[in-house]
């Protein structure tokens, strides 16, 4: 097996992008593992892994990408994995929850539920916020394996909650599994 | 992850919509209790309730944390006690009674059903023991419930039984009068007895269980009641028809049912005892905002008992098996929607109003589940009425191949629209009026048996 790069991308969204970026990393021998991707205010974003031989180097892909026709320079980064993606590829942490907060919105309050969870070395597996009307929405969904006491992270988020003046709903991310996914059975969310 | 969108909706559904799993009832077998003396088979069941169940409330709690839905009821059932008792005469049976209550104290249980026997074709002497003991065991514990299946449609309905149970309930009304015939609450008359139903006061652990399961029943009304509003607010009145309305509810007992098996399933895991059932009933609290009433009320009924409450409530039953059936792996129980007059506030103001008869709850219960429940009636209502008022109810569920219940109340020293209060879950309303009282003596006095219906040529 050769070499795995993680591959971030960013350009102003248009028709074709995907078909371009995709299109350098097959002309290099490069076999897509997983992607993700997401515009935002009208921006392009796109992070994958990809699977290369190990001649293929970042400056090859960067160079590929240099040469896509785009409204704003195509930014990219390229790493290369150090753990293999067979390894990374388990499911959610058993004890994932899913933290969502509302509050007014005002600048910082990203920065305070970061700092939060990075003072109790919480790990933050993913991230979505909205802003409607006045009201900044946040979802994290965090990592709590390591959390001895959950009464006492419950009132922590409440004291916080409670200083900021925000909604904070923490619930376990089996919930949100059992009430929106159609092909999961409770039977097969419950691990061990 | 998911979408924001979903998550926010079961964010929505947990905190302001008070999703809640309603009960986890732990089912256990008692057959093998069964010792050389009354005190020695007591002592067994005792035992056998506190091995299985010590942990059982602990660990309910502590997997409602984990999840932040709360579990509201944790209870027992057992093997219908007339077959753990077979042989026992009336006061030995009290005595069985009161093991159980102290093994539901221990267990730290609110109730614990299975005070019960199966009686649809015909009663053992044990049987008619336990029944005689009714009263007094009722009234002598606290957290003892009792449920007499007298009819089936296989077997048809057994009438000495009915009949029977017009007096049982008089008796024990009388023997806890001070309470206003409380007792009668914790005694409810079935046919079709299910033995996987985890709802008091009808819950048993049938014979056909393995040794000990756990049934868990879905959230209340409310969370349907608080869903549909918002869906209407969201859509506009204008653009919901019913059929519309009813997928809303599909959808939302969906994911009630989801959170419920997913928390069933978690405890039974974790104490090794094997999962049962999930109920899908709504089962309404007196609390505001947990009414099977009100969602009559949203739906377009200005007070339930008004026409067209029954196709409203046959609708709603329906969606909500249909949403259930697909969320879950097993369901079973009494899987309805509950109309409990005195647990349910909207009911109870129905029948303040004088909305609600007697006559128009039988004819809703022909399309849901589960019967005349929590029914106040006059105390001077004598018991062969009573009688004719449950064979009427048998007969609609013995016809139907469904389950039907019968808990009145003759509230003694009170009349037809004074309000009787037992508070808690049991909650209060006006007492029902009861017309063509004293007309049905000549039927009752027959005995014998309602023969079973014929099960083809349906129409």
């Amino acid at each position: 097996m050769g070499k795995q790069l993680v591959i971030s991308v960013m350009s102003k969204d248009r028709p074709g992008i995907i078909a371009d970026i995709t299109t350098v990393i097959y002309d290099l021998g490069g076999d897509l593992a997983d992607l993700n991707q997401s515009v935002l205010g009208g921006y392009f974003s796109m992070i994958l892994i990809g699977e290369f031989d190990d001649k293929v180097t970042p400056e090859d892909l960067l160079a590929g990408f240099s040469h896509i026709n785009s409204e704003t320079k195509i930014e990219a980064n390229i790493m290369e994995m150090a753990v293999s993606l067979e390894t990374e590829k388990g499911k959610l942490p058993l004890e994932t929850y899913v933290v969502t907060a509302q509050g007014e919105n005002r600048k910082g309050l990203v920065k305070t539920m970061g700092d939060f969870f990075y003072s109790l070395n919480i790990n933050v597996l993913d991230l979505v916020t909205t802003r409607e009307k006045q009201v900044y929405t946040m979802i994290f969904q965090v990592d709590l394996g390591h959390i001895s006491s959950m009464k006492a992270f419950r009132k922590e988020l409440q004291d916080l909650a409670t200083v900021e003046s925000m909604n904070l709903v923490l619930q376990h991310n089996d919930i949100f599994m059992a009430t929106n996914e159609v092909g999961t059975s409770s039977c097969s969310i419950i691990r061990n | 992850m998911l979408r924001s969108d979903q998550i926010m909706a079961t964010v929505e559904m947990v905190q302001k919509e008070n999703l809640d799993v309603r009960t986890v009832t732990m089912g256990i077998n008692l057959l093998d209790c069964r010792a050389g003396s009354v005190k020695a088979t007591c002592k067994r069941v005792e035992d056998k309730i506190a091995e299985y169940a010590h942990n059982f409330v602990p660990k309910c709690n502590e997997i409602a944390s984990k999840f932040g839905i709360p579990v509201v009821n944790k209870r027992i059932s057992v093997t219908p006690a007339a077959l753990v008792g077979a042989g026992f005469d009336v006061d030995a049976f009290v005595l069985l009674a009161k093991s159980l209550d102290n093994a539901a104290a221990r267990a730290d249980v609110d109730i614990l059903g299975g005070y019960t026997a199966h009686v649809e074709k015909g009663m053992t002497a044990s049987d008619r023991a336990l029944i005689e003991s009714v009263p007094k065991a009722l009234s002598v514990t606290e957290r003892l419930c009792s449920s007499i299946n007298v009819g089936s449609s296989q077997k048809g309905i057994n009438m000495d039984a009915v009949a029977i149970m017009g007096e049982t309930i008089k008796k024990l009304a009388e023997e806890t009068a001070e309470s206003g015939g409380f007792g009668a609450a914790k005694f409810v008359v079935f046919c079709n007895q299910p033995g996987d139903n985890p709802f008091m006061a009808g819950a048993i652990h049938g014979v056909e269980e393995a040794d000990v399961v756990l049934n868990v029943g879905v959230s209340g009304p409310g969370v349907i009641a608080r869903s549909l509003k918002k869906a209407i607010n969201r859509i506009g009145k204008e653009n919901l028809k019913l059929d519309d309305i009813a997928e809303e509810i599909k959808q939302i007992t969906f994911r009630v049912t989801r959170c419920g098996e997913l928390i069933g399933r978690q405890v039974s895991k974790e104490l090794n005892v094997e999962f049962g059932v999930v109920d899908l009933s709504l089962a309404p609290t007196p609390k505001v905002g947990d009414s099977v009433g009100e969602i009559l009320q949203i739906l377009g009924v200005d007070d339930v008992g008004a026409p067209g409450s029954t196709a409203i409530v046959a609708m709603l039953n329906d969606a909500v098996k249909k949403g259930g059936i697909f969320a879950s792996k097993a369901v079973g129980g009494l899987s309805g929607a509950f109309i409990p007059v005195m647990e349910d506030a909207v009911l109870a103001e129905a029948v303040g109003k004088g909305a609600l008869s007697i006559e128009k709850l039988e004819a809703m219960t022909c399309v849901c589940s589960v019967g005349l429940d929590m029914v106040p009636i006059p105390g001077d209502v004598d018991a062969v009425t009573i009688a004719a008022i449950i064979a009427d109810e048998m007969a609609i569920g013995m016809v139907n191949n469904k389950t039907t219940a019968a808990r009145i109340i003759p509230v003694p020293g009170k009349k037809a629209g004074e309000v009787v209060s037992f508070g808690g879950l049991f909650g209060e309303s006006p007492i029902m009026e009861v017309r063509n009282v004293n007309k049905s003596a000549r039927f009752i006095a027959w005995g014998g048996r309602i023969p079973a219906p014929i099960h083809s040529f349906k129409n």
